[in-house]
């Protein structure tokens, strides 16, 4: 095939819009700032000319079938965000028949700030297990080096630097670490809204009737709001990033994440997204386990 | 001739202010992350900063703010205020953020006026440092204010070769500078750079005509209705205030809360008028451009800082938002009527 | 609590063994610390992480979970899930700087008033040897 990625992302949701098969493509365009992306939501096939395809593509575009739950949709899927369909399907936010995943082959993003030339690689592409997405309908591979080549699907984890890194440290020295990034949360809760994983309909940070959270911004209550929701998140988390990209004051969520990742791994030999049908740990149980770890 | 402060003079000045007892708030480095703080000393101030995250809006209006506690205490209920009664300067405001705290203080200070906010505002002197460059965001020209616009301030700094051209822009101004080492100095005042100028005169009217406008919906599709955008904004007021009581202490908490976000319309019973994406989107941008110039006499909502646009998630901007705005009014106007 | 000095203990017991086990430790007079806030819950599967965590926000400086032995749940199968869940929330929460130590998942049955006792009293002296968590309720 002679032509590129972008062009055959173009073709195939002008295909599917013009076949009426879905009612809109969620894919790329160029951002304001002519350097980064954003994510283009086409109702019609002229739309599709807006399409692109590179490595400022950061978005986790499955999160916004939480929005069209009912409504044909198509969505440009990275192998990180292909996860994010089975997680749905299986936990039975959306119908996967009503879902067309355009899976792309990467060879990792960048560090896509808005007005800022995008040079630097994010560092999870480079601990990224997945060549491919985990479940596509149509598969558009995209040419490039990947930061640290894999072989096939499923590959074993590298583990986890970053977060081993402060693992290593005294109690005391992650406490007065997380302190830091809690003080200067805003409670924007960019990071609840961008993350596909976090659908319920009255956050518990919300709740009146046990005011769990309050409003009250501090960082005592930043600390309850960020554990718990990484809590939540455990065997659940796909780990898009899109949490720690989003955050406007640059706090290091993934870490938590990551924490939960690879304990749910360790212990479970579980990741989520991989397929529909595998439950998560907490949806099952053996009753000669963890006696241990007590 | 021009007034003329030595960088090193500055420092010595607002360290002067500092023992003093004055609280400084400045542009300063917090785990990397440019904001307006409170700093111990004047060398933590980021006098080059080109931006800061969330606008100087955290001092004058607090993220989170004990309104009062009341404790009771021998059979008596006793009430504290969440009062400031010290002194501030609030350094290194760009004119945008001039014109935002002015903005700021339409609403907060129209009769009746909040207390709180009045008296951290009478008791804070606005010191700005004109810019010297513009960011890819900047549209403040299209807002009514300008690089170099000492309006709003009361001392007005201009960064030259060495130091800063000081003007004072009010009798407030002129007492703070007293105690600063203002030399008389033949220095050339630079030309101010020129950011983008939208056509803004028109938006309260047209933003009328396009209420209805699918254009909201189209927009609104990637919008994560975070609170991002409202809290990096240096005229968003929305809040929320809550009472909390644990023992012996009820305290009454304001904090900042966002139209975008989730329950935010949310009436007892769990009702909520406003699901829709698009209107959801749209009434931020009517409170800006067409709601505040209502109620207020004029002034769109909008300094033209740019940090929303900066700091977008899904890069939702606003300068494309005024453009769509007056090119699809254009259209629908049609033939015959006077374009605005 | 307004007891005694010594570290705070938020314990959530469940009512069929542990809650009954606690009970028995009283009825037998076999002392253990008073520091121990004691919270009953049906099952310890209904010990939600957000219980623990706000406990801790609160000002606990240690936070015991007890439920009735694996296999032996009145509700079956709820300290299955229990343990699950603790074993996730132990290495999150000291990731964070709350140490391990100061959250504890114990089997107590109904008869077990010792083992309660005893539980209760190492569970104060390790907490007694880490110190008291920061105050920032």
């Amino acid at each position: 095939m002679a032509e590129g990625p972008v062009e055959q992302i173009r073709a195939k949701a002008r295909e599917l819009l013009s076949a009426r098969q879905v009612e809109c493509v969620i894919g790329y365009e160029r951002a304001s700032d002519g350097l980064t992306a954003r994510p283009l939501f086409a109702y019609t096939p002229e739309e599709t000319d807006r399409f692109i395809l590179d490595n400022t593509c950061v978005h986790n575009l499955a999160r916004y079938l939480l929005d069209r739950r009912t409504k044909p949709t198509a969505v440009v899927v990275k192998p990180c965000d292909s996860r994010t369909i089975n997680l749905l399907v299986q936990e039975k936010q959306i119908q996967r028949d009503k879902v067309f995943a355009i899976g792309v082959s990467c060879p990792g993003v960048v560090e896509a700030r808005w007005g800022e030339s995008p040079e630097k690689p994010q560092p999870r592409c480079q601990t990224c297990p997945l060549e491919l997405p985990v479940v596509y309908d149509h598969l558009i591979t995209v040419p490039g080096e990947r930061p640290s080549p894999g072989s096939g699907q499923r590959q074993p984890r590298t583990g986890f630097p970053e977060m081993e890194r402060l693992q290593a440290m005294s109690a005391q020295e992650r406490r007065e670490f997380w302190q830091k990034q809690f003080k200067r949360c805003v409670r924007c809760y960019a990071c609840r809204q961008v993350c596909p994983g976090c659908y319920c309909p009255i956050c518990f940070v919300d709740q009146l009737d046990p005011t769990w959270v309050g409003i009250r911004i501090a960082p005592a209550e930043n600390q309850v709001w960020h554990l718990i929701r990484a809590f939540h998140l455990a065997g659940r988390c796909i780990e898009c990033g899109e949490c720690q990209r989003v955050c406007p004051v640059g706090i290091p969520l993934m870490l938590l994440n990551d924490k939960l990742t690879a304990e749910v791994e360790g212990l479970f030999d579980f990741r989520p997204g991989l397929d529909p049908e595998t439950l998560p740990p907490f949806a099952t149980f053996k009753k000669e386990e963890l006696e241990a770890e007590r | 001739m021009s007034r003329f402060l030595s960088r090193q003079g500055l420092l010595s000045w607002l360290d002067g202010l500092i023992q003093q007892g004055a609280v400084v708030v400045a542009p300063t480095a917090v785990e990397g992350v440019s904001l307006y703080r409170p700093v111990p000393k004047a060398a933590e101030i980021d006098l080059d900063c080109p931006a800061t995250v969330l606008s100087p809006k955290e001092w004058l209006f607090p993220m989170s703010h004990t309104l009062f506690t009341v404790e009771r205490k021998d059979g008596a209920l006793e009430l504290k205020e969440g009062a400031f009664d010290g002194r501030a300067v609030l350094f290194g405001l760009h004119p945008c953020d001039a014109l935002g705290v002015h903005l700021m203080d339409v609403p907060l200070l129209a009769d009746p006026a909040d207390g709180l906010y009045r008296e951290r505002r009478e008791r804070t002197a606005l010191v700005g440092l004109a810019c010297t460059q513009c960011r890819p965001e900047c549209f403040c020209t299209s807002m009514g204010t300008s690089p170099a616009d000492p309006t709003h301030l009361d001392v007005m700094l201009t960064p030259v070769e060495g130091g800063y051209l000081v003007a004072s822009a009010s009798d407030k101004g002129e007492a703070l500078l007293a105690s600063a080492a203002v030399e008389e100095r033949d220095v050339a005042v630079p030309e101010p750079p020129n950011p983008q100028r939208l056509p803004t005169e028109d938006l309260p009217r047209l933003f009328r005509a396009l209420f209805s406008h699918p254009y909201w919906g189209r927009v609104a599709d990637r919008c994560l209705h975070c609170n991002i955008c409202s809290y990096v904004c240096p005229t968003c007021y929305c809040f929320d205030i809550r009472d909390y009581a644990r023992g012996n202490t009820a305290e009454r908490v304001r904090s900042w809360e966002s139209c975008q976000a989730a329950g935010f319309t949310r009436i007892a019973g769990g009702y909520d008028p406003r699901t829709n994406k698009g209107a959801k989107l749209r009434q931020r941008f009517a409170h800006k451009f067409l709601y505040f110039p209502e109620a207020f006499g004029g002034p769109l909502s909008c300094t033209g800082c740019g940090r929303c646009v900066r700091s977008c998630p899904v890069n939702i901007d606003i300068r494309e938002i005024i453009a769509e705005l007056n090119r699809l009014g254009v259209a629908s106007v049609g033939s015959g009527e006077k374009q605005g | 609590m307004g007891v005694a000095d010594g570290p705070r203990i938020v314990g959530f017991l469940c009512n069929w063994c542990s809650y009954a086990g606690a009970d028995m430790a009283g009825t037998s007079r076999m002392s253990y610390p008073p520091n121990i806030r004691i919270i009953r819950v049906p099952c310890s599967g209904r010990v939600d992480p957000l219980l623990i965590v706000k406990s801790f926000q609160q000002g606990a400086d240690g936070v015991l979970v007890a439920g009735c032995h694996p296999g032996d749940c009145h509700y079956t199968e709820g300290n299955y899930y229990a343990r699950r869940r603790f074993a996730l929330l132990r290495p999150l929460l000291d990731f964070a700087g709350i140490e391990q130590e100061r959250l504890r998942l114990e089997w107590v049955s109904s008869t077990e008033g010792r083992k309660f006792s005893q539980v209760v009293t190492s569970f104060q002296e390790e907490l007694e040897r880490l110190g008291p968590r920061e105050r920032r309720g």
